[in-house]
């Protein structure tokens, strides 16, 4: 059974770690992310044109002293990968990566499974540390320590929200 | 005018505010005629420089903040002009040394050399301040108003083909730092812009 609070949990542990500038490309997993993090006149929402801009947003932040996350789906890590190696992986510059897992269990549409099974191969490529909670339980037993140890380190790190724990998108 | 003498008109203008630098050699200009702890330089991830300066830009509302980039790298990151635009953050200024070639790589041509002109695309983007200097007077004068006026603003400046001279140094972790301890020294005043 999916918890449907998942969205509201996603929203409030990312903003408890200290997090209050978001970039995004919105998907139908992210937005209901979105919808919490709109609503909160503590945080700002930034919906750029493509992720690998959002990285550059998000890395210009945190050199002023804000903390960041990008919010999109797979595909966007796959928009990414050079800016995510040679921007914050090469200056150690630590953003919060939380992707919407297209392209596993339950999908239907063909053309988002090839980057959706690569998704965790790409972030070990990239040495991103990276969880996958499957259920609100562990969602909650996880993101402080996740984001918690890209701070400590000037990390990149990842948290992938599965279709288990989201309940993914019905085609 | 060659993007060094340009960029010495910026730099003797400048008090506290920001400066981020495309890498290559915007960089190496920038490094040997400014080379200040606000300047903020980039090596890596081509196109991002914008995106780099309005991040900052946004997180620093107080700070004035001006990028120099390449035409080759927002060629690369056009999106980035509208999010500009949709923002419209006050205290961001990008200027392009347009100098129509990849000239870190030998001087191929871009977009720019033939039939594109960045300006109409920033204000197709929604940017209303674009500026286009063709000498060393309207370069003045848009440094000044760019300085001195509410944001964002978009200033073409098409200057000579030409390697820059020196060697990029590319201590990029300590000139992070010196960056951000800089940034995070300035007292956060809303009316130093």
């Amino acid at each position: 059974m999916i918890d449907p609070s998942w969205a509201k949990h996603v929203a409030g542990a990312l903003r408890r770690t200290g997090i209050d500038l978001f970039a995004t490309v919105p998907d139908y997993i992210v937005s209901q992310v979105l919808e919490h993090l709109w609503a909160d006149a503590g945080c700002r929402v930034v919906t750029v044109c493509r992720e690998e801009e959002g990285v550059g947003l998000l890395a210009g932040a945190f050199l002023a002293g804000q903390r960041g996350a990008l919010l999109m789906q797979n595909s966007g890590l796959g928009n990414c990968v050079n800016t995510l190696g040679s921007l914050c992986a090469a200056s150690q510059i630590p953003v919060v990566l939380v992707i919407s897992h297209r392209g596993d269990l339950g999908e239907f549409n063909p053309a988002q499974v090839p980057v959706g099974q690569a998704t965790e191969r790409i972030l070990d490529a990239l040495d991103i540390r990276h969880v996958m909670p499957r259920s609100v339980g562990e969602l909650e037993a996880q993101v402080d320590g996740l984001v918690k140890l890209a701070y400590t380190r000037q990390l990149l790190v990842a948290l992938i929200l599965p279709p288990e724990l989201t309940g993914g998108k019905q085609g | 005018m060659t993007r060094a003498e340009a960029t010495r008109l910026l730099v003797e203008r400048l008090r506290h505010e920001v400066v981020v630098s495309n890498l290559g050699q915007a960089t190496v200009d920038l490094q040997r005629h400014g080379n200040r702890p606000l300047d903020c330089y980039t090596f890596g991830a081509m196109g991002q420089c914008s995106s780099i300066a309005l991040g900052i830009a946004l997180a620093r509302p107080d700070v004035r903040v001006i990028c120099l980039d390449g035409d080759g790298s927002l060629l690369m990151n056009l999106g980035s002009l509208c999010t500009i635009a949709t923002l419209a953050p006050p205290n961001y200024a990008l200027v392009v040394w347009d100098n129509e070639v990849h000239m870190t790589t030998g001087g191929q041509p871009t977009a720019t050399a033939c039939r594109t002109s960045l300006a109409a695309i920033a204000r197709g983007a929604g940017i209303d301040k674009v500026l286009e200097p063709r000498d060393e007077g309207t370069l003045e004068r848009a440094f000044d108003r760019m300085l001195g006026e509410d944001g964002p603003f978009f200033v073409n400046v098409k200057v000579q083909k030409g390697r820059a001279e020196g060697r990029l140094d590319r201590d990029v972790i300590a000139y992070k730092l010196r960056f951000m301890k800089a940034l995070a020294a300035l007292p956060r005043e809303p009316a130093r812009r």
